[in-house]
This record gives C-alpha cells, structure tokens and sequence, in this order.
C-alpha cells in the first residue's frame, strides 16, 4: 500500500524543468498555488489548466503518473465536493431536504474547490517528481537563509530534512522485518479485536523506536568523526547557482501571474458559471 | 603517528537521578606506539574495550587518564579536534548508519564540505576518492542502491576525500557476505600498500588480519598480547583464554603438533601449510611406490591426475550433476522412506517481488526443496539469493506467486489451515533477532508468542521458563529488561521467544551473524544441541565454515533458483563453481584439494569420494597425519 504513494517522490529525466534552479521551482510553485484562489472565474481557471498542462508536458513526466500520484488524495477531494454539493444553501435550490440543500452555487463552489485541489496538488508534486530531495533542502536552505539573522537555525532543519528522506526507505524496511518477526511469533496485525491488534502493535514501535534511536546514535557519531560542526565554515560541493534559464522561468512565471490578475479582474471572455 | 601512554577510560553508571553509582573502565593502561604506514589489527571479543579505544583515535573521546597523542597532537586538546578528525579518519561497522547523502558523489563530498575544502577541490578530491575504491560507476546512485560492501566502499572513499593519514575501521566487515568482506579487505590492503596510509582495523575474522604488520590482542580493556600475526597465532591456547581463534590453517598445523609431527614455524594460511607438509613428505618413497604402481613417468602421472581433478570438479557442476545428486538424494529418500518423515515439502515454488511495478523482480523461481523429520538443512547464498525469502514462505509470510509449500502433506495456503497454527509449528529466528525485544522484561518477551498463540496461562509460563533454560540465558536475567543485555545474551532471549511457541521446525537466518568467535561457537553449540534434542533444523548462512560441521543437507541458492543439494562432501566437491557465486568452500577443502595436486600419492589414503568427507579441520588433520606417518587409510 505504501509503496503506491507517488507523491513527494522523484522522477528521473532530463527535462527543463529537472535542470531548473530549486528556488526558481519553489517561489514559481508557491505562485501557482497562491494564483489558484482569489478568482473564481472561468478565464483564470482555463489560463492555469493551460500552464499546468504545458508545465507537465514540459517536464516529461507521464500523466499517468501524475494522475496516480492523484490517487491517495481522491477521497479528500470527493469529500470536499460531496461537502459543498449538499450542504450549501442558496438562491435557486435544486433540492431540499433537511439540512440538505442542492443548490447552482453549491455546484459552482464544489467544481471550483476540485479544481484547485487537484491543481494544488499536481503543481505541488511536480515540484517534487522533478527535484531531487538533496536540491530541494539545498534551496530551502537558501530560500530561507534571510531567517538566520531571526536565530533561526535553518541550515540544521536542512540537514535534518535531508537525514530524515535518506532514513525513511531503510526505517520502511526495518518496520517490514519487524512486522513479520513479530508475526513469525504469531502475532496477529490484520485480524481480531481493536484492542489486540493496539496491543500487538506496541511491539512493533517499540523495537522501530530503539532502532530508530540506536541509528541516530551511530549517525551523529558518524558526522562528528566526519568533522560535521553545524553550518558554519562549511563549503559546498554544489552550490547552487542562478543560470540564464533561470531567469527566463522567473520571467515565464511574472508573464503568468500578470495574466492572472489581468484575467482575474477583467474576465475578458466572459464565460461565467 | 599514534602515541598512547596509560590511557584509562572510565564508564559511569548513573541512577535515574543522574548520581553516578559506579564505574567501570572500558580502557584500562593502555600503551602503544603505531609508525607511520603500518598496518596494524586490533583483536578481542566483544565487551573488551577496541571500539572505545577506536573512538579515541578520532577524539570522538577523551582519555579520563593518560594521554594520546595523534600526529603530535594531543586528542585532548579542544584546538586539534578537528584537526585529529581529518587525519585519522573512521569507518563504523553499520554500512547504513554512516552515510549521510542520498547521493554517493555528494556523501563522498560531506567531509571536505565540513573542513571547508574550496568547491573545485571538493570536486578533484571526490573524484580521486571514488577512483581509489573504484566505485566510479555508482556515483549518481543511492547509497541505498548499494550491496553492503559497495557501501562500505564508499565510507572509506569518504574518509580518503579528507586526505586522513590514517584511517581506523571498527569491524568494517561484521555485518557483509564472504564477498562483501573480500571486497572491504582488498581496499583497505590496498590502501595501506599503495597509498601508504595508516591502516588500524578492528575485526573478529582473524584470517583478515593475516595482512597486517602488526596484531593488538584486547582482553578487559588492556592489552595483553602484541606482535606480528606469526608470533600471536603461534599461541592458539593464549589466544583461547582471551576467547578468540586461529586462522583454520594454523589449527590444522596445531592438532598436527599435537600429534608428534613437527612444525617449527607458525602456518598462517593454506599455502603455508601445504607447503610444509609437502616438505615433510617424503617424496623420495612416493616416487618409488609410484613407479612400483607404475612403469609411466612420474610427470605424466601427475598431470594426468591434475587433468583428471579438474576434469571431475568442471563436470560435477554441470546442470546434470545437480540432476545426479538429485536422484541420489532421492535414492537415499526412497531408501530410509520408514524412518523419514516428510516434513516440509515445496512444489515449484516461485515469487514474484513488486509484480507489475517498475520494480518487479524474481526473488524465487521454481524451488523444490523437501525437508525431512529431524534433519539438519542448511541453506547457503550470497545475499540476495532469494534465502530470505525462500524460508519467509515456508511459514506462510510470503505467499508464492506461483507453487505450493506443503506441510506435513497439506498445503499451507489451503482454506481451513491456519498460518497462526502453522507458525507455531514453523519457528523462523530473523536476522539480528534482538532487534525485535521490545516487552519490559525478558521473560515477559518471550511470552509473547506462547500467549498469541492461545496457550493457557501455566503452559505459557511453563513454555518460556523452559525455552530460556534451553538457551542458557540465566534466571537472574529473566526479569532484567532486554535492552540492558550484551549482544550474545539479547540473541538467546529471542531464540528462546520462538522456542517457547514449541515448534516442530526451527528456522534460523543468519544466526551468528556479528557475534565474537566465542559467540559464535555458543550458539551455533546451542543449535546442535537443539537438534540433537529432535528439532528439525533450518539454518540459513553464508558461511560454509559455520554450516560444514553440523548439516546432514546443503541446499545452495542463487539468483532466486536453487543451485546445488546434496550432502556436506557432495556440495563441496563443487567448490570452484561456488566461487563463481560468490560462496566458498570451507579453508580445509581448499588444502586438501591443494594437497592432492601436489601428492598424487595422497589418493592412495584418501579416495576422491572421502576427501570431500574432510571437511572440518580435526578430520583434516587426521588425513594429513595418516600420509605423514605412511598409514594405510585414515
């Protein structure tokens, strides 16, 4: 089951958008996501179905595995449509029943929320199928880099991101052993009563936890062998450097924003719903 | 390079309030000096202090006594840590634990990043680091890509990006395959050979310290032996107090000094000893009796014979001599079919990993094994050869893709089997059991198997007392937590946690994997002893030394297929094609089969068909002893 879970996950290929600056990539997907909600007007939605498709085809990865990566938040989306359609009251009522109310404006309201659901969440998973984890905290890290005068300690939450994905393929697997040498010893995690299989479960976090510590333990003796003493004076292998395409992607996405808000406020084609 | 004066470490014991109640010296007075360039080993059982003196080579710690000098600096100093750290750099047991990047290149690079290397130099000193341990190919990979010994590859390239003169590895290979070990050893020798960098190495495996310049024995936090490997392993007793061996080649010459036959110097490999005893032998007499056998020429004798044995050992792996044992084994099943009992049974059994899924691999095809009542199997792979989940279907973990295992003659899978039932009856001890203690006491532990299978409350207590006396695990431990035992210890409470579900069969993965020779010897002792009291035995390793002495079958896999079975001597006697799958013959194998290419005459005492019965070092040297002292047969 976990291993159908696509989102979040790297998807190797040589597009554009993989060479792209990190940054360029997170400040262009915290623009996309920020234009999906002050309009709710036909133009705006069809000018970002227009971006995000050529953003997909841009980046070559297959739409089947975006839609996939869709699967896992399909019940959310449902719910919030199933949500909006009966429980919103308004003129023109289809139906009433109860506190149930079939109305054009729930409709609009729930075919507008799928939307942006599901373009939040291909946008925002595009960022990720095409950056690798170690990019992605190294331009978090930089993005944020103003917060250290705050104190904030942003270059030790980077490093604990980056330790935290290199661990969760091994931690997935050492809970895979533990879950079968517990079940080896008969216990049972898919059938029985609630509280058994609770119970059952303990052994099963309590060996991950002591595993998870002792690992901690021999990775920070690792580091400190390995001279690590926090951000400061430390050098990079690849650091990360503005190209001409960056540019360009920054000024594709200004065009973008631009026509948005033109769109937005004038709703030049008048296609109303 | 390393200069150590009495240098004591204190351990404190502390209560829950943080008041120290105690304490213990892991490090004891130890003194040392290590020249520039040498290659030196440090061996001892677990618990005897060369993990934390490893630690204080890198000012990971501080002597509370004494003082160490690396480099002329003084590890005490504040000012040289990070100094210290660059020129006597470490590699950990855990291959896992120790990289830190999701990327090879980029982990390689993190020790210059630290130091504040310049990112071209980064770049050029990367490069070199992964050209030296040859891993250039794996570079844009996942270190979780990597076979154990490929990642451990990778932490020494680490450390060499740091440009260390030094490099300190605390049992680098306990947790790899044969060839996994093989790989990690032939780096760091060459390392020291090339490059001329400090090697200090930690390890249980006394053959791989046969390299080094120099071996540290460590007993109680003090050093109580110290020399070239000759002159340690020439005292195989000293040794055994301090609960360690000798390389099997150096025990083979000792059983024959104590039987008369004189060996002046310390044999430390195969080639050592072969050479010795072809020494001893008299060649004058053997030619002789030759050319009474024969009117040929000596020469062509022997390269006939030559001929002959690797004709025989190229033919018997063949696919057709798996075939031939196979209608042996049968002809041996058919024959005892009164007293055998069919235990397990598997019928093409094939699985599929991830089907359907970019990550689809087979992990079994078409495996036919039979395991009968009371026997001894061992299963024998590299890692990765499908071992792991050949047994995790035998009690119902896995479910085959294709095939059927069968139980007592009924299949497993079949509705109205219960696998809780099956499980029971089915004991699997995974790989480092101990990581799956997690009740609050060790009594406790083991009892939860018993109750999840619905036993009543006094067979339950009566189930884990008695499963805890089997493996030797003390009374005054029972209600200690687990977490607070040695290594050895924690193994035995998690055996005992299946014995106690009192199962017909007991499979074991790699149960000996990353303990001392001693530890190693106790529970592979237990295990015999288990069987002897009439349990069926799995056990599943990569150690031919470990399995040779004890299994009535060999089961060899590879690759998801089954690759040989037979008997101990019939498996062996395809050492050369094991090799090919990265599995070896036990050490005595090899010198007799070295023996017999160079003593024609040794056929005379020891047939074909029984020089691959010789398979532990006491019946080797009986052989040898019988050639020697020109006895007929042994």
């Amino acid at each position: 089951m976990l291993r159908d879970i696509t989102i979040g996950q790297y998807y190797p290929s040589d597009s554009v958008l993989h060479k792209l600056d990190p940054r360029v990539k997170l400040a262009g997907t915290l623009l996309f996501v920020v234009s999906l909600f002050p309009y709710t007007n036909m133009t705006v939605y069809l000018i970002t179905t227009l971006f995000l498709i050529l953003m997909v085809t841009v980046s070559k990865v297959s739409w089947r595995y975006i839609l996939k990566g869709l699967k896992p938040v399909m019940i959310i989306i449902f719910f919030t449509a199933f949500y909006n359609v009966l429980l919103t009251p308004g003129k023109n009522e289809i139906a009433t029943w109860g506190i149930i109310h079939i109305s054009y404006v729930g409709l609009r309201k729930a075919f507008y929320m799928v939307l942006r659901l599901m373009y939040l969440i291909i946008g925002s998973s595009l960022m990720t199928y095409t950056t690798t984890p170690t990019k992605l905290t190294d331009g978090i890290e930089e993005a944020l880099k103003p917060l250290n005068k705050l104190k904030v300690p942003v270059h030790e939450f980077a490093m604990m991101m980056s330790l935290a994905l290199r661990f969760i393929p091994i931690l997935m697997e050492e809970a895979n052993k533990i879950i079968n040498a517990q079940s080896a010893r008969g216990a049972d995690f898919e059938e029985g009563k609630f509280f058994e299989r609770a119970k059952n479960m303990v052994s099963i976090l309590i060996p991950l936890l002591v595993g998870a510590t002792r690992r901690a333990n021999d990775l920070a003796l690792a580091m400190d062998a390995r001279c690590y003493h926090g951000g400061e004076g430390r050098t990079k292998m690849k650091p990360l450097k503005y190209s001409k395409r960056d540019f360009a992607a920054y000024v594709i996405i200004c065009a973008y924003l631009v026509m948005v808000l033109l769109c937005g406020h004038y709703n030049f084609l008048h296609i109303n719903m | 390079m390393i200069k150590a004066r009495k240098v004591v470490y204190e351990y404190y014991r502390r209560d829950e309030n943080n008041e120290i109640i105690g304490s213990e010296k892991a490090i004891d007075g130890v003194s040392f000096d290590i020249k520039d360039g040498e290659f030196i080993s440090i061996v001892g059982h677990n618990g005897c202090g060369k993990s934390t003196l490893a630690k204080h080579l890198n000012a990971l710690i501080c002597p509370t006594e004494g003082t160490l000098w690396v480099d002329g600096m003084n590890t005490a100093d504040d000012d040289n840590i990070f100094n210290i750290r660059q020129c006597t750099g470490m590699v950990f047991q855990n291959p896992d634990n120790q990289l830190v990047a999701n990327v090879v290149e980029e982990d390689v690079g993190f020790g210059p990043e630290n130091i504040g290397v310049p990112t071209d130099e980064i770049w050029k000193r990367v490069n070199d680091a992964l050209k030296i341990v040859n891993i250039e190919k794996r570079r844009k990979d996942s270190p979780n890509h990597l076979s154990g010994g490929q990642k451990q590859r990778v932490a020494i390239a680490g450390v060499l990006a740091m440009k260390p003169k030094c490099i300190v590895l605390d049992e680098p290979t306990a947790m790899l395959d044969p060839s996994g070990r093989k790989e990690v050893i032939d780096a760091i020798t060459m390392l020291n050979k090339k490059e001329k960098i400090n090697i200090i190495l930690i390890t249980h495996h006394m053959e791989e310290t046969l390299n080094s310049d120099r071996i540290i024995v460590m007993d109680g936090g003090k050093i109580v032996m110290e020399g070239s490997p000759e002159t340690i392993f020439k005292q195989a007793e000293e040794l055994k107090k301090h609960k360690l061996c000798v390389p099997q080649a150096t025990q083979i010459a000792d059983l024959l000094k104590n039987k008369g036959i004189d060996i002046d110097r310390t044999i430390l490999t195969r080639e050592e000893l072969v050479n010795e005893i072809l020494e001893k032998v008299d060649m004058q007499n053997i030619k002789q009796e030759l050319k009474q056998d024969s009117k040929q020429d000596i020469d062509l004798k022997e390269n006939n014979i030559k001929q002959d044995l690797t004709l025989d050992t190229a033919q018997n792996f063949d696919a057709d001599t798996i075939t031939s044992s196979e209608k042996q084994l049968q002809e041996s099943d058919n024959k005892n079919d009164n007293t055998k009992i069919k235990l397990i049974e598997t019928k093409d059994l094939s699985y599929i990993y991830e089907k359907g899924t970019v990550y689809e691999r087979t992990a079994l095809s078409n495996v036919n094994i039979t395991i009968n009542k009371g026997e001894f199997v061992a299963l024998i792979g590299h890692t990765g050869s499908g071992k792991s989940t050949l047994i995790q279907t035998l009690n119902g973990l896995v479910k085959p893709t294709s095939g059927v295992v069968y139980y007592n003659g009924k299949n497993i899978h079949d509705k109205g089997n219960s696998l809780k039932k099956l499980r029971s009856k089915v004991g699997l001890v995974f790989q480092y059991p101990e990581y799956q203690l997690f009740a609050e006491t060790v009594i406790e532990d083991v009892k939860f198997g018993p109750k999840n299978i619905g036993m009543s409350p006094e067979e339950i207590n009566d189930a884990a007392n008695e499963a805890l006396k089997m493996t030797g695990v003390s009374d005054n431990l029972y209600e200690a937590s687990p977490l607070e035992l040695s290594g050895g210890e924690k193994r035995r409470v998690a055996i005992a946690g299946v014995l106690a579900m009192k199962p017909e069969v007991l499979i074991l993965d790699e149960p000996t994997a990353g303990l001392d020779p001693a530890g190693r010897d106790e529970i592979l002792g237990l295990i015999s002893e288990l069987h002897k009291n009439g349990l069926t035995i799995i056990l599943v390793s990569h150690s031919m030394s470990d399995v040779a002495e004890y299994a009535d079958k060999i089961y060899v896999m590879d690759d998801g297929c089954l690759f040989a079975k037979g008997t101990p001597s019939e498996v062996f006697k395809g050492y050369k094609e094991l090799e090919k799958i990265g599995l070896s013959a036990p050490e005595t194998v090899y010198i007799m089969e070295k023996l017999k290419k160079k003593i024609p005459h040794l056929e005379k005492y020891v047939s074909t068909e029984q020089s691959f019965d010789i398979i532990t070092p006491e019946r080797a040297a009986d052989a040898i002893y019988s050639l020697l002292k020109g006895k007929e047969k042994c």
